[in-house]
């Protein structure tokens, strides 16, 4: 049956090509395409598309095309698989843990190639970004990334409840010892039974192990700063700094905080908790702002600066970070997006639609941005909290798996029955050893280019 | 006549395969296929598979033969060169003890959850038998699980059992019963994760039962009745040795599944508290996507093929003594 083995052969032929067509081959209108992935919550996307529109119009030769990709294990899963393909986007947000990885398949450009380029950009520029978020968006020193936004961790605490148990609603916890008299203040057992339907603060513990730990690090760490450490490593990357006294005080303030309220173990949101008013205080970012008119109505909620420590105020940096990679057909393009939106005018407008706060210290003294923080208190409260925000040294070697092991150190504190001595001495035994086991060759050969630009290790 | 009902199932599956190949020899069958096919019908056949083919070998072929490969190699999935490192990978698999605590989370699990999945699938099969008002209702409702979205399932039984929000400690404290701490508590997370594996996958095993309750044919069932046999007799002596290939297929599948249960794992308890539900595949997970560790995660996925292999002979085999299942 020739014929029918003809059409048969013809079909599959069809099926091979049909699979592989459908490449971004530019678009017709002579626009360059710049693909940008990033991982903003729903309520952000609106700003950001006011962002887009706005560039758009500032670049009418760049056709700027946001891609959403699940934050978290999915991003970095993505990119590899998207570099592995040689499929991967213009420019994408990235964290510092996945800069290790990044850098050693040289699959992102060192920033010192645009910097130093034609469409450069100043020192004065540079420097007037907080020195934090460049620590973060550097490796080893090298700059490989810039910040788009600024956050740190503040406190969103419940004025109804503080009235209610005759707290003083201007005068969020000052210290620790508040925090913790707080929160036996705000507990509550309506039925005798030995559990609080109603908690002070709500200790973030989530499972180490999952996909959360990470964040939960994260969330650990101003507690850490407060009591007289930044860094989870030390300098020369060979012993991690989480068994020293300082974060053994910062974790045993979660234990007691979570054993004196009867913490029963996790909740899935504790901002569903917090709507709820099983909760008086959680940590919270500035991203959430947009979301609170609508998720607290009804509640009349304060942002505060986090208590301070035995040693000082602190809050932890964060931040969004933008690498431009090497497979992009128009890194140049790429680049002009990243460089426009470092710009103060640029960080004002979008600070005030997303609630992100900005890169620059400067743009805090912009009249306009000024006059609008005063209509906005919530956020007012976390660009002032930028002053005593502190960044952490990068972990350079097995990033993931150290911030794993602290993790289930902080889980067995807590929901577990060890002391927070016991459990870190563990982690860090466990971490150590991993640092001990790093191969400390230099990455990838670097391009001549990258010495220029350096950020201060601090 | 009794005696021959309460003999030997085989005896029994006998007759019934007769019956099955006198009604297979029934139909009519066209004379052309019975030809043996020529080379060229041959290559017909293997067009029209090739589509299906390339994609199980691509998918399928490649990643299992690449995987096994890989467990000798060390690889982070971003470089371009691996090494070979020996049985390096095995070696640290079998002196990690995370490794064992998983391997025994998984086995508890499975453990537990397959026997309570196949009595209630059976026991729901036998009643929707019957006369049973709106039972293809039924039988949809039991089926559902099974084709919702892990995820989705996940995410709702999350909310069921969260300690301080949830519905099963609201029902729990209504009748009397203290509250769980269904995430704190080892044991409780790992019963919420039992509870959860079992109503996401019993359907699928219901509807396994219920074609073979309706192979068996009614005249045993008829005679039995008319022996005096009543209905736990009927079961026990007729349903159960018939249902033996069934029964094989269904608690293969069953202690497969469960060994390799992950993603109710991943939405619904992370693996929490202190690792307490943390299961084999998401320990490889764990490696493979989220450390980069590749030749590591692959020799932890052979080695759960090695445990796999091992019980499905043991399964088979024994069934095979008690003489149920020709293989």
């Amino acid at each position: 049956m020739p014929p029918s083995l003809r059409r048969c052969a013809g079909l599959l032929a069809l099926l091979l090509v049909g699979g592989c067509g459908g490449g971004a081959d530019g678009p017709a209108d002579g626009r360059t395409p710049v693909v940008f992935w990033h991982s903003f919550v729903s309520s952000t996307i609106p700003a950001l598309d006011s962002l887009v529109a706005r560039f758009e119009a500032e670049h009418p030769e760049i056709d700027l095309q946001p891609q959403y990709v699940p934050t978290g294990d999915a991003l970095v899963q993505k990119l590899i698989t998207a570099v592995r393909s040689n499929t991967a986007p213009d420019v994408s947000w990235i964290h510092a843990d996945y800069l290790e990885d990044l850098v050693a398949a040289d699959a992102i450009y060192p920033m010192a190639h645009f910097i130093e380029g034609p469409n450069g950009m100043s020192a004065e520029d540079l420097a007037d970004i907080y020195p934090a978020l460049l620590t973060y968006a550097s490796y080893r020193g090298t700059l490989y990334s810039m910040p788009m936004e600024a956050t740190n961790l503040g406190l969103l605490y419940n004025k109804d409840l503080f009235r209610e148990v005759g707290l003083d609603p201007e005068r969020p916890p000052q210290t620790w010892e508040e925090l913790v008299s707080y929160s036996e203040r705000l507990r509550l057992d309506r039925n005798g039974d030995g559990r609080y339907e109603r908690i002070g603060f709500m200790v973030p513990v989530r499972p180490g192990t999952g996909p959360d730990g990470p964040w939960m690090v994260w969330q650990f760490q101003p507690f850490m700063m407060q009591a007289g450490t930044d860094h989870l490593v030390n300098e020369e990357q060979t012993r991690v700094l989480f068994a020293d006294e300082p974060a053994v005080q910062a974790l045993s303030l979660w234990e007691r905080l979570f054993d004196l309220q009867n913490q029963r173990g996790f909740t899935n949101e504790y901002q569903s908790a917090f709507v709820s008013g099983q909760g008086a205080m959680m940590l919270d970012g500035p991203w959430s702002l947009p979301n609170y008119p609508r998720l607290l109505e009804g509640i009349d909620w304060g942002i505060a600066p986090l208590p301070a420590g035995p040693v000082r105020p602190a809050t932890v940096v964060g931040g969004e970070y933008l690498a431009i990679f090497r497979q992009s057909a128009h890194p140049e393009a790429a680049w002009t997006f990243v460089k426009w939106v470092t710009q103060p005018e640029v960080q004002a407008f979008w600070s005030q639609r997303s609630g992100y706060l900005p890169i620059r210290a400067s743009v805090t003294e912009v009249p306009e941005y000024r006059a609008y923080l005063e209509t906005n208190p919530g956020l007012k409260a976390f660009v002032e909290q930028m002053a005593v925000a502190r960044a952490q040294r990068p972990i350079e070697y097995s990033a993931l798996e150290i911030q794993r092991e602290l993790a289930i150190a902080i889980e067995q504190a807590t929901v577990g029955t060890l002391d927070a001595r016991t459990a870190l001495a563990r982690a860090a035994e466990a971490s150590n050893a991993m640092l001990a086991r790093a191969d400390r060759t230099p990455p990838s050969p670097a391009p001549p280019e990258t010495t220029a630009v350096t950020t201060a290790r601090r | 006549m009794a005696g021959v009902l309460t003999g030997e199932g085989q005896r029994v599956s006998r007759a019934a395969a007769d019956v099955v190949r006198a009604e297979a020899a029934a139909v009519p069958v066209p004379p052309a296929v019975r030809r043996a096919p020529g080379r060229r019908e041959g290559l017909t056949a293997f067009l029209f598979l090739s589509p299906t083919l390339l994609v199980f070998v691509v998918f399928v072929v490649f990643p299992i033969l690449f995987s096994f490969y890989l467990s000798f190699q060390q690889w982070n999935l971003f470089a371009d060169d691996h090494a070979f490192v020996g049985l390096a990978n095995y070696g640290a698999v079998f002196s990690d003890p995370e490794f064992w605590q998983v391997f025994w989370n998984t086995t508890v699990y499975t453990v537990a959850t397959v026997p309570l999945n196949m009595v209630l699938a059976l026991g729901v099969a036998v009643l929707l038998e019957r006369r049973v008002r709106g039972k293809r209702l039924l039988r949809a409702a039991f089926f559902t699980p099974v084709v919702v979205s892990s995820v989705a399932a996940g995410v709702i039984w999350r909310w069921v059992f969260d300690p301080n929000l949830g519905l099963a400690n609201v029902a729990l404290t209504a009748v009397g019963l203290p509250a769980v701490d269904w995430t704190a508590n080892a044991a409780a997370a790992m019963a919420a994760l039992i509870i959860v594996g079992v109503w996401k996958t019993f359907g699928i095993n219901m509807v396994l039962f219920a074609a073979g309750l309706s192979a068996i044919p009614s005249h045993y069932y008829e005679a039995a009745a008319i022996d005096g046999a009543r209905s736990w007799s009927q079961f026990r002596h007729i349903t159960l040795p018939l249902l033996a290939p069934t029964t094989l297929f269904v608690l293969v599948l069953s202690m497969i599944g469960s060994f390799q249960v992950f993603d109710v794992v991943f939405v619904l308890t992370r693996g929490g508290p202190l690792g307490a539900t943390k299961v084999l595949v998401y320990y490889l997970y764990e490696h493979a996507f989220k450390f980069f560790d590749m030749g590591y995660a692959s020799a932890v996925a052979y080695l759960l093929f090695a445990v796999l292999f091992v019980l499905t002979l043991v399964q088979v085999r024994a069934f095979r003594n008690r003489g149920a299942v020709a293989v």
